[in-house]
């Protein structure tokens, strides 16, 4: 396991770079991104472990970042003034440019993976803002309504945007569809709709009971199915549905973790396989379980059959305080990840090694 | 602080909903902040005015199974923030020669040391009160314990004489009632008959005869080397006092239907129906889990909550009948989660019909015996249960105990117990 401290900061996001192996960003905030400065790191993984390779420092907390997926150099970040910057790490100081429309927060900003040139923000504000590099305004902005901590594109459709609220919704846009541009979004209660499912043991018939709704903080795209999108928040449960079926209730659900779940990741190797980061000061390696799901899985025919029950593969207990980021890297032998939180601790560790 | 800073601050409180404290499965989860016990000793329960402990006063007892907890778990004395002890009948509480005691058994003045009065719950209101210092972060390592010898301080001073206000108030006057006479009338009112609590008493004496003999109470047992004036003779003599010396074999319901009712000409409570009068002390030491996986301290069980209730002091018996629901309420679990159930033995008549109100199996109760066969060391009672609890449950490979107890003047306490 490689460490770095992020002294004076507290991290906030972690990404690896989409074009070079070694490389991390990290997005820290001073005092816990409550008050003061905010710092984005680059750093390089390197024989001597992880080095620095620039650092800005900006006027508020930063919140999220991503890597830029035609500029191998830039990374935006999400920053608590309402601002969107884009940092180029052969330009010392200062962003190269900056957005400001968010009247709030900025809590998620993410970069369009088949359209290159688009990416959205998510803000506190109650509102989802698609941008171009290229342009000064943004170009489209779509009502949440609610406290708005995720926001990403579909890694297999461009025009297909999804995001997560404080109302306990999974809301998706289809830019090509006007009314769900002009916002009239496809809603997907993660608590279910009259009725959530509380999972049974695997097989056993689902018990219906009410789930109160509560925040949800993070949400990831599938990265081998297109329709599967996992969500997880303050009720501690990751879950997992299908777009095609939204009333139907969760595929599977994972309950485990003792405090919310701040931010989830899906593997970019393996279809089933999950990371999750949570206040409860671990990371969780999770797999859905989709190998017993329905094969010909089409839930539009087959009806609710009750949620399977995923099950925890590992966890990872290094941090000392909330863990607030997590990602994979997209490189190299599978299960290298990376973990952030407010210990000021940056951890690049291999999930094969906490995997029971 | 800004309005903004504020804001984000109460955001991320939101994000810590109340867990759901249901069930068996969240109770024996572990967290770092969970208070456990690991250490929990006593001595010897002795007969009042004869046993072994007859002649050694309550500071010394508790100087011994203090001295016993710190070489049992190996703990430096020096981390001990706070000592609490539990005692009914010394006079000014204990207070001063508890300090003392603390001194004497190498615990440096470093630590502060506290007696108090919850009447027969003062052993478990000492370990509460810990377990809560612990978690309110007064202190970071505590022991609870309790004391008495009935031997040398059973007696009418232990009580302060009624003023007229109290006495022409009737419900306060009720609180100086004594415990048997009114124990006699709340058998009659309530129709516990004297079989049922000559059948409950004789299987207390069976089974602490069974665990006696089978060494049960070994590992909980602090032996102590003590003076003793042999009461023929006259003379001093130094013994070591190592087993409950009152409990009686060969006891039976048919043997204790013979003996004269003590409170009441047509009474059902007796001697042997009972909890003796007796000498001993017990000791709990407490902290946070995460201290205690520091200190490389081994973990015997957790503490989970307790409750403290009040009934009319006439009806002082069913006290744990009302606290053990409430307990197990804040507990999130339920009667029949619970594996073994400590509850005090104060007289057969109370505590039958506190388990048959609460419909509670009679063998998940007191399974090495209770206080009817070895005896009631008031203030004592309430730590000691812990220890006799937590031995039980290890050895039976069960998870969850309660330790109850009725409380003279009309309350009840309960705490729940995991063992691990």
């Amino acid at each position: 396991m490689l460490h770095f401290r992020t002294e004076g900061f507290n991290g906030s996001a972690v990404k690896y770079s989409p074009f070079f192996d070694n490389r991390l960003a990290v997005a820290a905030s001073a005092n816990f991104g409550l008050v003061g400065n905010g710092r984005l790191y680059f750093l390089e993984l390197t024989p001597n472990g992880i080095v620095p390779l620039k650092w800005y420092t900006t006027q508020d907390s930063l919140y999220d970042l991503a890597w830029s997926e035609i500029h191998e150099n830039q990374v935006l970040t999400a920053s608590g003034d309402g601002s969107i910057k884009l940092f180029d790490c052969t330009i010392n100081e200062f962003p190269v440019q900056a957005w400001k429309e968010h009247s709030r927060e900025v809590l998620s900003v993410h970069w369009n993976l088949v359209a290159k040139d688009r990416f959205c923000s998510s803000s506190w504000d109650g509102t989802v803002k698609i941008w171009s590099a290229q342009r000064k305004q943004s170009l489209l902005t779509l009502p949440t309504y609610s406290c708005t901590y995720s926001a990403a594109f579909s890694p297999h459709n461009p025009d297909i945007l999804s995001c997560v609220t404080s109302d306990s919704h999974v809301r998706l846009f289809d830019l090509r569809a006007p009314d769900s541009a002009s916002g009239h979004p496809a809603m997907i209660p993660i608590h279910g709709s009259t009725s959530a499912f509380v999972p049974g043991t695997l097989g056993s018939s689902a018990k219906q009971t009410i789930v109160p709704p509560s925040e949800c903080l993070t949400h990831d795209w599938n990265k081998y199915r297109p329709s599967i999108l996992a969500t997880a928040g303050v009720d501690r449960t990751v879950r997992t549905f299908d777009i095609r079926a939204p009333q139907q209730g969760p595929l599977s659900v994972m309950p485990g973790h003792d405090y919310a779940i701040r931010k989830l990741a899906w593997s970019p190797h393996r279809s089933d396989l999950l990371l999750t980061a949570s206040y409860d000061m671990t990371c969780r390696v999770w797999s859905d379980r989709s190998d017993m799901l329905v094969k010909d899985g089409d839930l539009m025919r087959t009806g609710p059959i009750g949620p399977t029950m995923g099950s925890e593969l590992g966890r990872m207990g290094h941090h000392t305080e909330f863990v607030m980021g997590v990602d994979w890297c997209l490189f190299g032998s599978e299960g290298w990840c990376a973990s952030v939180g407010w210990d000021e601790s940056l951890l690049v560790w291999d999930v094969r090694a906490f995997v029971k | 602080m800004s309005p903004a800073a504020q804001q984000r601050l109460s955001q991320v409180a939101s994000h810590f909903m109340p867990r759901p404290t249901k069930g068996v499965s969240t109770l024996v989860e572990k967290h770092p902040d969970d208070i456990v016990v690991t250490c929990a000793l006593r001595t010897a329960i002795t007969k009042g005015g004869k046993g072994g402990f007859k002649d050694t006063a309550a500071a010394d007892l508790l100087a011994g199974v203090l001295k016993g907890i710190i070489l049992g778990s190996s703990i430096d004395p020096a981390l001990v923030g706070d000592i609490a002890v539990g005692s009914v009948l010394p006079p000014g509480g204990g207070a001063t020669e508890f300090r003392g005691a603390a001194l004497v058994a190498g615990i440096p003045e470093t630590a502060a040391v506290k007696s108090l009065n919850r009447q027969c719950s003062s052993g478990l209101q000492a370990v509460v009160d810990i377990a809560n210092e612990i978690k309110a972060g007064v202190i970071d390592v505590g022991i609870g314990a309790g004391v008495e010898s009935m031997s040398l301080q059973y007696g009418p001073g232990a009580v302060t004489e009624f003023s007229e206000l109290l006495d022409n108030h009737m419900e306060a006057a009720n609180c100086k009632v004594p415990m048997g006479v009114l124990s006699e009338q709340m058998a009659k009112d309530r129709n516990i008959a004297r079989t049922d609590q000559d059948q409950f008493a004789a299987s207390s004496y069976q089974k602490a005869v069974k665990a006696q003999k089978e060494g049960l109470f070994n590992e909980e047992i602090v032996p102590l080397q003590v003076k003793w004036t042999d009461p023929k003779t006259n003379e001093e003599k130094i013994i070591t006092v190592s087993a409950d010396d009152s409990i009686r074999d060969g006891v039976t319901p048919e043997s204790l239907s013979k003996i004269r009712p003590a409170f009441a000409k047509d009474g059902s409570i007796h001697a042997g129906n009972s909890s003796q009068v007796s000498d001993g002390a017990a000791a709990v030491l407490l902290m946070r889990r995460s201290t205690a996986e520091r200190l490389g301290q081994k973990i015997i069980g957790k503490y989970v909550t307790a409750s403290v209730v009040g009934v009319k002091p006439l009806l002082m018996g069913i006290g744990p009948w009302k606290a053990i629901p409430v307990a197990l309420e804040k507990a999130g679990i339920s009667k029949e989660d619970v594996d073994i159930y400590e509850i005090n033995e104060a007289f057969a008549s109370q505590c039958v019909w506190c388990i048959k109100g609460l419909g509670l199996p009679f063998e998940k109760i007191n399974p090495k015996g209770g206080a009817i066969a070895f005896g009631h060391p008031l203030g004592c009672t309430g730590s000691r249960q812990v220890s006799t609890l937590l031995t039980e449950l290890k050895r039976t490979d069960k998870k969850i105990g309660v330790t109850s107890m009725c409380v003279g003047t009309g309350m009840g306490m309960a705490a729940v117990w995991v063992a691990e």
